[in-house]
Parts: structure tokens; C-alpha cells; sequence
């Protein structure tokens, strides 16, 4: 970490005091130390954090960075786990939480037009007196912001059925790294023209700020159901996945636990699961009622059939609600095993699991490590959770190492360094185990014409030009 | 600048002497619009695509790309034509893993091969754009073009998760990948799909498939046009899972040739709902929406498949004269794009209510002026809510007096992406967003 200097200086002070007003202004380090991290180990203090209410604000907030040449970072509730909103090279933090508001919910069209501060739970609770819903629901749903969920592409436990956020997201009003305002797509399919919408999903604030985005709401199910199944092996469980699928059956999520994972979520959540099992499988359906039945019938043979110690079907909302408290409290129940953990989310194609997962095991064993495994089995998302204590320099020599191995392997498989966490600071270096010189190149095409100034959330998703990480090294 | 021959022998070099076509005679069955290109080059790998745009672009020939042909009706009037890619040659599939629902083709396969394939695991890619099964991949891929299937499974660039595509400096890149779930790096995906191959050459194109329904039904009911309305507007808010929802006028079901078994006075509309699953599901559906509309007919079996290929292919040119635009509007507008064809009247009209798309065509005896009036209101009434209408087909000159594509916003950003990726202008043959 570069040394800076924390005092700001008094003309940009004034010039931030004169946008958003003082209240919205925070310099003091206690504070901004507030705004220097995120659960990645990326480090970074921003000059001061901004609280905009506007779009003009964001717009009058941009400009003045790129009249400075000073770095700015957007940040929703900095769920990412890769880093992406914390602000390495100092600069402006454009805390977004302010701009919260749903402007309109259009029944009719299917639409609904929010602000990136919203919470994707709240806005769901909201559209469910409507009779609809937006899909994506990532696990951290509860705090994380559609915003953010914009920015990163988030993904879910549904993405198998529904697609990730891409899928969903209409139109977007974004200030770009000028401080210009822009609206890209509408409230109407295939605008003439490229989709630029589609390139601002997922660039993690790295080509402008969102400020407005006009999102795809669908009717909510009829139904559902939940098969929930536990095995004696891993590989089990993955069998299952991959026979549910081969018999032409889509159900909305797929969930894996492995026993760590079950260990953690009984030690801190007890919901009755075996302690001295590999995996759980936690299969949803949703849909008609008429063909439920049916499939969580055929779900819960094909588990009997390849030897699960237990299987329950949830038909009724409480006992659907009491199978998945298991799964989603598993993230936080495995972040008390230990001081710290190393999150990945790398993806491989479905087929690769079995594989994959027998390696993963291998990489455990031979570096020394506790890995705990949770994954979206119908879209190939693994989350290896490396347990660690930060404080043990050794410690995390070996989850870095380990983690570096986990990535090789889910390349060599066909698979992707990060389904749904973003690239952010952490994997930047990983980036040329999936693409050539030649691939990044393209990639930074896209990121000149929108920022050819550098200053959006510098330092993410791509490394810097061939000859650059030469000399580093 | 080097002479033609010079230019021509590069490109030879490129791909070899039997797959570039110079002799005027077979050159000359290319032609569109009246321009006629110098050459047909039909290179065999990515990595010859991206030799042959290279070389394209170092001698300044501008290069039009090709896999069936079946949407080349669709675009500006071309500028001059210097070469015309064909990919029909890269037509492998190069990777089905029904297992994780994806299948990888090179752009030159045929939609109808991949649907072989994948129907062999009960599986299918959810694409149906107008123009058939003898449409290739990369052609799907670079129109972004949709059938009824979109309401339910959405338009080509969400199920297109993975491309390779060659650049006009030659390079092959890879964008995206074969998982739903992928994060890494920019959506460069979603730029390429829809670009109309003016950013690049998509020569390898991966697919999310789905599993092939158990059964497939048609619900058609003639209902006087405010019925319809409301109808629709039911059931798109409803539960139930339609896979198609179509609202069409009497003239669109001449068109198709459709007999259903109801009677459709002139001046009513027909509301063709379809609705695929499993048995029990389709069943289902097929009751409530009975009880919804008591004189629809439900058609199953060979009936059903033709009407659901009836749809798909309504909006495709009959012949060069045909004259048919497609217009995008929020959902609920849809209804007032019918509302203005049967205003205008002699012209057919037929809507994806589900996305908001509506196919508007002239019948054959239109006069000329009536037809441009026509197209003009159709793409004001559009763009008052927000849309757009592109004439997809119609003679040349009327392309050239209205403009095929409707303004679009952002059109600076589009060129800065054009120019980075293209620096030289060599693709497209300026038939996209003027610039592009």
C-alpha cells in the first residue's frame, strides 16, 4: 500500500460539500476506514465517501473526478467477496445508498423502474403484493442492492431455470466516467443497436455509475416443492443432479452442502441435519401444481435409488422455508469456523463436478486445509470456502495456494474463475489462466471507449497490458 | 493500393484456391440490393476467418458475412460490396454435453442439424426465428432474431452463453464460456449476439439447451379485438406458464394459411395461445384457459406443430416485394399496433403480446404510396411509446427513402465500439445503424 496522505484538500472538500451538501460528505479516517474493505482482502481508503441523492448529483460527483483525475469506486452494500467496491487506488467512494427508492412498478408491462440503493429482499417482498418477482435472488439478498447486483452480474440459486441478472434487466440510466448522463435500453425488446446494456451488467462500476435501471419482473410461480435428500457421498449427490436433468426435469435450484459445511450450519443453526453425512442435496421445484407432484416424486425416487440415508419432500410454505433456512444460512454459519476465510466461487460446466470436486478434495488434503463446499449444482457453481486465520502468515500461504489450484483446475475443466462474485481485485491475476493476450485485449476495448480516462473503480477485472505485468514481475 | 489481382491472390492465399469464388458468372448470384460483390471466400477455421478479414482490411475490401442467407433481406442497401464472407463451411458441432444443457457449434451449422442432435438426449435449443431450421447458428447468433418460443425461454442473446469470434485484425477471441453462472470479465457476449456482423465474425457459438417438451398445444379463439386485449392481458399476469401468446388479425391468418377450426369474422382477432410441459401441466392449462374463453378450440398433435410453425413463420418474406416490419413497444402497446394495422387496412398484423413484438406487413396489391404512409404511421406510433419499427423487407428504394432501422439512442458509443473493434470499417457494408 502506497502512502497518502488523508487530509483532502480544501477545494475538493468544498466542491463535495457544495454537491451533495455537508451531511452527505464523509473525510474523518475513522470514517472512510469504514469504506477501505470489504470480506475480500483487498485494502484501499478513499479520500472521502459521498453520499449523492440524485442522478445530477452522481453526474456533478463524476465530473469533478474526471476534471481531477481522481479515481471513484460506486458502492452498493459491498457484498461482492472479490473486492470490486473496495477502492484501491484511494479516490472517491460513491456510496449509493441514498438513491433508494422504487420509482414505479408497471404491472401491466411487467416492469418496474428502481434505484441502484434498493434491497433486492425489500423490492421482492414489494413485487410479491403484485403477484410478481424479479428472478435474480442471490444469497445475500437480504442486504445486498439491485445495484449491486447490476454491477455484478449477481447470480443465485435459480440461474439454472432463470437465467442470471443479465436476463432481467431492460433498460439503465448510468453516468459515464465523463460525468455525462445516459439512458441505455428501454421498457421494449432488441432496441436497433448494439446492447449496452448488456456490456454495462456486470462490469463490476468500471465503465460508469447505474443510477436508474428498468428491470424484468415476471409473474410469480403457482407452486413449489422442495426434495431434500442426504447422502454418504459426495459423488452421490452429484449423480443425482446430473439424473434429474437426463430426465428432462428443470427444477428451480439445485443445492449441494458438503459436511463441512452441514457441521457449520448445525453448530451455529440447528435444523436437524445428520452430522455423519457428505452431502446434502436440496432440490426446488416450482411451476404448476399439477406437474409438481409428479417431479418431486420422481426427484425423490431417483435419491432412493442411488442410496440416500433420508429423503423429505416440503410441500406446504413452512416446511419449504424450514429446508432452505439450512442452505441459506450456510454462509455465515461457516464464517464462524474459523478468523477468516477465502472465498471462490469458480464455475464449472455440470458434467465437471464430479471431477472437479474429487480434485478439490486432492488440492484439501495436499496443502493442509479445510475447505468448505456449498455449490449451485445446476449451474456448476462451486463456492470452496478456505478456512484460515489471518493472523498465521503460513495459513494463508497455504488457502492462497490452494485457491490458486482450485482456479487451475475449474479452467482446465471448461469452467470460469468466478459464476457470480465478480472478478474485483482478487482474481485480476488469475484472468490469464482463462484468456489469451488476445482475449483481454478485447475486453479492453470496451473499457477505453467507456473510461478511456482510467478512473472508474481502477485496478478491477483486468490486468494491466502484457508488457505492464512483465515488468511487475 | 494494390491492384484487384494482387488483393485477390492474398486472399487465395488465405483459403486456397477452390474456396474463393472470382468467376463474375457465380459471383453474380450474390448480388444484393444490386451490388455485387468482387468475391465469395469460404474460409474452413476461425483462424482463416480472421486471415481472410485481415487481409480484407489491409486492402480495404469490405467484407459482408454469410452463413445460409436466410435474414440477408434484412439491412440497408449495401454500400459497394468487396467481398462476401461465407461461413457455411465451419459447420461442425464441436461440443453437445447434454448433461450441462449446452451444446458449442461453429457458425456455419444449421439450426436443424443442432436440433437433431440435441433431440437424440430429448433435448432442444428454445430458437425459432422466422426463416426455418435451414438457418445456421452464427446467422441466429449475429441477427439476434426471435420466434414465438422467446416468451418462454427469451431471445437468442440470453441463451447464447459462449462465441469465438474472429476480428477484422485477425485475432480470435473467445468471449464468455459454456456456464450460465460467468462473471469473469466484461459480457462481450452480449455485444457480439445482435451485432449484425459488423464488430467481428461469430464462428464458434455455444447454446444453453433445454429438455423437449413432453407435449405441445394450441389454443385459437376469434374474440372481437377488445376481448382479445383483456384476454392477453390475463393471462400474462396469470400463473399459468403460456409458451407463446399470439394475438393476430384475419388477413395475418390468410397469410399463414391457417385453418383453424373457428370461425373468424373479419374485424375479429385470433388469440393463439400455446402452451408446452409435461402432460399434466399442458392439460391443465388447456382447461383453465377454456373456461377463460369458451369458443376456443384446443389443437394437439400435427394441428398444434402447425401452428406453431404457422407463427413462426408468418413474418417472413413471401418474395424481394414482400413488404414486412417488425416493431418493438412495451408490452400493454402492442394491442394499438394491431388497433392501427386494421386502421389502415390491407395490411396484416400479427403480435408476441408476451414481448412486445408485432410483425406488420402489406398485403400484395397495396399501392406504393399507401404502403409508405403505412410503414411511416407504424414507426411514429411506435416511437411515441418508446419503440421502434425496422422494415425488415420491402423493394430497395423504399429502404432507402424510410431508412431500415429506426434512430437509435447512443449511437456515439456504438461507433466509438465499432471503430475499436473495427478500426478499418471493413464489416458490415454499412447495412446496420448508420456508422456501424
Amino acid at each position: 500500500m502506497p502512502q497518502r496522505s488523508f487530509i483532502v484538500d480544501k477545494k475538493l472538500l468544498r466542491a463535495l460539500h457544495k454537491i451533495v451538501g455537508r451531511d452527505n460528505v464523509l473525510t474523518e479516517s475513522a470514517d472512510v476506514l469504514l469504506y477501505s474493505y470489504d470480506s475480500s482482502t483487498a485494502v484501499g481508503t478513499p479520500e472521502a465517501v459521498v453520499f449523492p441523492g440524485s442522478t445530477e448529483e452522481v453526474a456533478k460527483l463524476v465530473k469533478l473526478c474526471a476534471q481531477r483525475g481522481l479515481p471513484f469506486v460506486p458502492r452498493g452494500a459491498g457484498t461482492n467477496l472479490s473486492g470490486g467496491s473496495v477502492p484501491l487506488r484511494g479516490g472517491l467512494v460513491i456510496a449509493l445508498s441514498r438513491l433508494n427508492r422504487v420509482l414505479e412498478v408497471d404491472k401491466p408491462n411487467q416492469v418496474a423502474v428502481v434505484q441502484p440503493g434498493v434491497v433486492n429482499l425489500d423490492f421482492q417482498k414489494m413485487l410479491g403484493s403484485y403477484g410478481l418477482q424479479f428472478c435474480p435472488d442471490p444469497a445475500s439478498q437480504k442486504v445486498s442492492t439491485l445495484g449491486g447486483n447490476i454491477a455484478e452480474n449477481a447470480g443465485g440459486p435459480h440461474c439454472l431455470k432463470y437465467g442470471v441478472t443479465v436476463n432481467h434487466v431492460l433498460g439503465l440510466t448510468a453516468v459515464l466516467p465523463s460525468g455525462e448522463v445516459r439512458r441505455f435500453g428501454s421498457a421494449v425488446a432488441d432496441t436497433p443497436g448494439y446492447d449496452l446494456v448488456g456490456a454495462l451488467i456486470g462490469s463490476e462500476g468500471t465503465l460508469g455509475v447505474v443510477t436508474e435501471m428498468v428491470l424484468k419482473l415476471r409473474p410469480l410461480p403457482e407452486d413449489a416443492q422442495i426434495v431434500l435428500a442426504v447422502f454418504e457421498t459426495l459423488e452421490a449427490s452429484g449423480e443425482a443432479v446430473s439424473r434429474i436433468i437426463s430426465a428432462g426435469m428443470l427444477p428451480a435450484a439445485l443445492e449441494i452442502m458438503d459436511r463441512q459445511t452441514i457441521a457449520a450450519v448445525e453448530a451455529s443453526f440447528p435444523s436437524g441435519l445428520p452430522l455423519d453425512v457428505e452431502a446434502v442435496l436440496l432440490i426446488e421445484l416450482d411451476g404448476l401444481k399439477e406437474s409438481l407432484d409428479r417431479q418431486a416424486e420422481q426427484c425423490a425416487q431417483i435419491c432412493r435409488e442411488l442410496k440416500a440415508r433420508s429423503v423429505q419432500i416440503g410441500r406446504t410454505q413452512a416446511e419449504r422455508d424450514k429446508l432452505w433456512t439450512a442452505r441459506k444460512s450456510a454462509f455465515g454459519a461457516t464464517a464462524r469456523l474459523s478468523p477468516a476465510m477465502l472465498v471462490n466461487d469458480a464455475t464449472v460446466p455440470r458434467t465437471k463436478l464430479p471431477e472437479v470436486l474429487r480434485k478439490i478434495q486432492e488440492i484439501e488434503r495436499r496443502h493442509g486445509v479445510r475447505i468448505a463446499k456449498v455449490f449451485h449444482a445446476g449451474d456448476g457453481n462451486l463456492h470452496s470456502n478456505i478456512l484460515y486465520d489471518r493472523n498465521d502468515p503460513h495459513d494463508f500461504e497455504r488457502a492462497e495456494a490452494a485457491t490458486a489450484e482450485i482456479f487451475q483446475v475449474c479452467v482446465e475443466a471448461g469452467g470460469t474463475l468466478t459464476g457470480e462474485h465478480g472478478v474485483g481485485a482478487e482474481k485480476v491475476k488469475f484472468m490469464h489462466l482463462l484468456y489469451s493476450p488476445a482475449d483481454l485485449e478485447a475486453q479492453r476495448k470496451l473499457k477505453l471507449v467507456f473510461d478511456p480516462q482510467g478512473l472508474a473503480n481502477p485496478g478491477k477485472i483486468l490486468p494491466e497490458p502484457v508488457g505492464a505485468a512483465e515488468a511487475i514481475r | 493500393m494494390t491492384g484487384l489481382a494482387d488483393r485477390l491472390r492474398d486472399l487465395e492465399e488465405a483459403v486456397g484456391p477452390s474456396n474463393l469464388l472470382t468467376a463474375t458468372e457465380a459471383v453474380s448470384q450474390y448480388r444484393l440490393d444490386g451490388q455485387q460483390p468482387l468475391a465469395i471466400a469460404t474460409p474452413g477455421t476461425p483462424e482463416e476467418v480472421g486471415a481472410v478479414l485481415r487481409r480484407a482490411a489491409d486492402s480495404g475490401l469490405s467484407v459482408l458475412l454469410r452463413g445460409a442467407g436466410r435474414h440477408l433481406h434484412i439491412g440497408a442497401p449495401p454500400g459497394p460490396i468487396g467481398l462476401i464472407v461465407s461461413l457455411a463451411r465451419l459447420s461442425r458441432i464441436l461440443d453437445f454435453d447434454h448433461e450441462n444443457l449446452t451444446i458449442t457449434a461453429q457458425a456455419g451449422a444449421t439450426l436443424a442439424s443442432l436440433q437433431q442432435a440435441a433431440a437424440q438426449r430429448t433435448q432442444m435449443l428454445p430458437l425459432d426465428q422466422p426463416g426455418g431450421d435451414d438457418a445456421t447458428i452464427g446467422g441466429i447468433a449475429a441477427t439476434n432474431l426471435s420466434g414465438p418460443l422467446r416468451s418462454r425461454y427469451g431471445p437468442p442473446r440470453d441463451l447464447i452463453i459462449g462465441l469465438r469470434v474472429a476480428l477484422s485484425d485477425g485475432a480470435v477471441v473467445k468471449m464468455g464460456g459454456k456456464t450460465v453462472k460467468n462473471v469473469a470479465g466484461y459480457e462481450l457476449t452480449k455485444l457480439f449476439v445482435g451485432s449484425w456482423g459488423t464488430l467481428g465474425a461469430l464462428c464458434e457459438v455455444t447454446v444453453r439447451l433445454t429438455p423437449l417438451p413432453e407435449m405441445k398445444a394450441m389454443l385459437a379463439a376469434a374474440l372481437p379485438a377488445e376481448r382479445a386485449r383483456e384476454a392477453a392481458r390475463e393471462l400474462l399476469s396469470s400463473r399459468l406458464e403460456v409458451a407463446c401468446l399470439t394475438i393476430c388479425d384475419t388477413l395475418a391468418l390468410g397469410r399463414m394459411r391457417l385453418h383453424l377450426p373457428i370461425t373468424a369474422d373479419a374485424g375479429t382477432q385470433v388469440l393463439l395461445a400455446g402452451l408446452m410441459g409435461d402432460r399434466a401441466a399442458v392439460e391443465r392449462q388447456a382447461a383453465d384457459l377454456k373456461r377463460m374463453l369458451p369458443t376456443a378450440a384446443l389443437l394437439t398433435g400435427e394441428p398444434s406443430d402447425a401452428a406453431w410453425r404457422a407463427i413462426r413463420e408468418c413474418a417472413y418474406p413471401r418474395d424481394a416485394a414482400d413488404v414486412v416490419a417488425r416493431a418493438g413497444v412495451p408490452l400493454a402497446e402492442s394491442a394499438q399496433l394491431l388497433q392501427l394495422a386494421a386502421r389502415l387496412q390491407g395490411w396484416w398484423a400479427l403480435a408476441q403480446v408476451g414481448d412486445g413484438i408485432v410483425h406488420i406487413g402489406a398485403s400484395s396489391g397495396a399501392s406504393p404510396d399507401a404502403i409508405v404512409a403505412g410503414l411511416r404511421e407504424l414507426r411514429r406510433a411506435a416511437e411515441a411509446v418508446g419503440g421502434y419499427a425496422v422494415i425488415e423487407s420491402a423493394p430497395v428504394d423504399l429502404k432507402r427513402s424510410l431508412g431500415v432501422w429506426s434512430a437509435s439512442a447512443n449511437t456515439d458509443l456504438m461507433r466509438r465500439l465499432k471503430d475499436s473493434y473495427d478500426p478499418r470499417g471493413t464489416l458490415g457494408c454499412g447495412r446496420y445503424l448508420p456508422g456501424l
